[in-house]
């Protein structure tokens, strides 16, 4: 058995790829869509809080509210001035990976290309006995359950949240019935994009902040989605979980080996279930 | 009530519907039959506008006002409601919030109850199944559903799309009686059939659609009584 540190640190990882996981799958059901640029949205939630923080002053909770918001907005402009003007998957996914490019080179100009640090926000250990857990971190996951139980509520129990399920289901009745789907389009676009942000914003403090810190993330949310099933939230959440996991125990065994057996275990859970553990063949 | 004047719809360079002029008074029980293919559902869904109606391709007129270019939404607000062929219900959402998905729109809670209880009295199979999701039912009961949801709408004009398709003749003759029932309670109805035997016996009145074009139009009684609607339609 690995230590509990170890654990705990796959705990971390998992509420990281959980809520980005969990965007990702919000907008490819309503927008049909793969947003190859979440990664980025990621790394520029980790940035938005390291400013908040550092040249700002606010808060970390604030400072992860803040992160959320105006990646949200620059989803939007995203969406309303490159997605809505191309047709096609293929292409919008070939338009969002270029973005890719653009945003680690726009942040490399801006914030350079130097690691980054924050001093731990909130200092001090939970002394358990055998091991310590720190305060940070014991935030870390506080905050990611928060969020889910928001957005648990958000689309179980509101209008919109309604909306957002009718919508992915079966868009042409959602709007036959008057929901203005281009609308909740950008909605839901916000929404995933700031989880994405929200997910870096959160570890920020755990971790060095880079431009190239949104690509290890954004293939692992890839992955726990594929493995939880493509569109199912449920999955987002699970796959989320094991991959945070597995990417720390395993390699804190295989150490350089860990991402091949991760790629293998992927590979073996979708010649035993090719939609996935959560997939059905309806979403 | 609503009218279409010289409506064109075209996917591509394929015209689906051509010159196509019809109208419905308020009251009205009004069906469009025709093959596969003919037209009948584009019809609808340009009415209901899914399908968008390009400029100077003919206009839609409902209540006065002309409706052509406006969202599905904006014209469901204004009580146009249609039932959409295969159903189309939310299939993981429970049964009552596929209800609630018609009444997306409306704000009056109470009104919305009261057409709740309207709904499920009658369609009482639903009633014992609020809670089941949509795919769990069973087909005669999906397509209940599916007209239950289009009555929380509060349609003044209602659209049905094949409603009788995939059905028992058993579950054919209620769903008849149900639509009746809903005409009776003074919704004007415009129903896409197949059947035409069963659009005849409904509606007062008949459009034939054939390549997209309008081919006959008439009273039901005139119409059963036509020599090439009984050999094309109703296999007499």
């Amino acid at each position: 058995m690995p230590p509990a540190g170890i654990w705990i640190d796959g705990l971390i990882q998992s509420c990281a790829y959980m809520t980005m996981a969990f965007g990702m799958v919000l907008v490819f059901s309503i927008l049909g869509i793969l947003n190859w640029t979440h990664g980025q949205f990621y790394m520029l939630g980790a940035f938005v809080v390291y400013y908040a923080i550092t040249a700002v002053g606010i808060p970390f909770p604030l400072g992860l509210l803040a992160a959320g918001v105006l990646v949200a907005g620059l989803s939007i402009l995203v969406k309303k001035i490159i997605i809505d003007h191309i047709t096609g998957d293929l292409y919008v996914g070939v338009a969002t990976m270029g973005l890719i490019f653009f945003f680690e080179g726009a942040a490399s100009m801006i914030f350079g290309m130097q690691d980054k640090g924050l001093a731990r926000v909130l200092p001090g250990v939970v002394d358990l006995g055998s091991f310590s857990v720190s305060y940070q971190k014991i935030a870390v996951v506080s905050f990611t359950l928060v969020i889910m139980i928001i957005l648990f509520i958000m689309l179980n129990f509101t209008r919109i949240g309604l909306a957002i399920r009718a919508t992915a289901q079966q868009p042409d009745a959602a709007s036959l019935y008057g929901v203005s789907v281009e609308r909740l389009s950008l909605t839901v676009m916000g929404i995933g994009c700031g989880l994405a942000a929200m997910a870096g914003g959160i570890i920020a403090p755990l971790y060095t902040i880079n431009p190239f810190i949104g690509g290890i993330p954004m293939i692992m949310s890839l992955l726990a989605i594929v493995i939880g099933g493509l569109g199912s939230l449920t999955g987002a959440i699970v796959g989320g979980l094991i991959l945070g996991f597995l990417n720390s125990v395993v390699a804190y065994h295989l150490s350089y080996l860990s991402e091949v057996v991760l790629f293998m275990l992927v590979v073996i859970i979708l010649l035993v279930r090719p939609q996935g553990l959560f997939g059905a063949s309806v979403k | 009530m609503l009218e279409l004047k010289n409506l064109w719809v075209r996917y591509g360079k394929k015209a689906a519907v051509r010159r196509l002029s019809l109208s419905v008074n308020k009251g009205d029980f009004v069906t469009i039959l025709g093959a596969n293919g003919a037209g009948k559902s584009t019809t609808l869904n340009a009415i209901s506008g899914l399908v968008k109606v390009k400029k100077g391709q003919g206009e839609i007129v409902f209540k006065g006002e002309k409706i052509n270019g406006l969202k599905p939404g904006k014209i469901a607000a204004r009580g146009l409601i249609q039932i959409p062929e295969g159903r189309k219900l939310f299939p993981l959402l429970t049964v009552k919030e596929n209800l609630m998905m018609g009444a997306y729109l409306r704000k009056d809670r109470k009104g919305v109850q009261h057409s709740m209880d309207r709904a499920l009295t009658l369609f009482p199979d639903l009633k014992d199944k609020l809670n089941a999701d949509g795919r769990e039912l069973s087909g005669g009961q999906q397509q209940m559903l599916a007209i239950a949801r289009g009555l929380m709408a509060e349609p003044e004009l209602l659209m049905l799309d094949e409603p009788s398709l995939g059905l028992s003749p058993l579950l054919r003759q209620l769903l008849a009686e149900r639509i009746k029932e809903i005409h009776r309670e003074g919704v004007t109805l415009i129903l896409v059939e197949q059947n035409a035997r069963l659009g005849l016996m409904l509606a007062s009145y008949g459009y034939v659609l054939e390549n997209g074009e309008l081919a006959l139009q008439g009273k039901t009684s005139d119409l059963m009584l036509d020599e090439n609607v009984k050999k094309a339609y109703l296999g007499v």
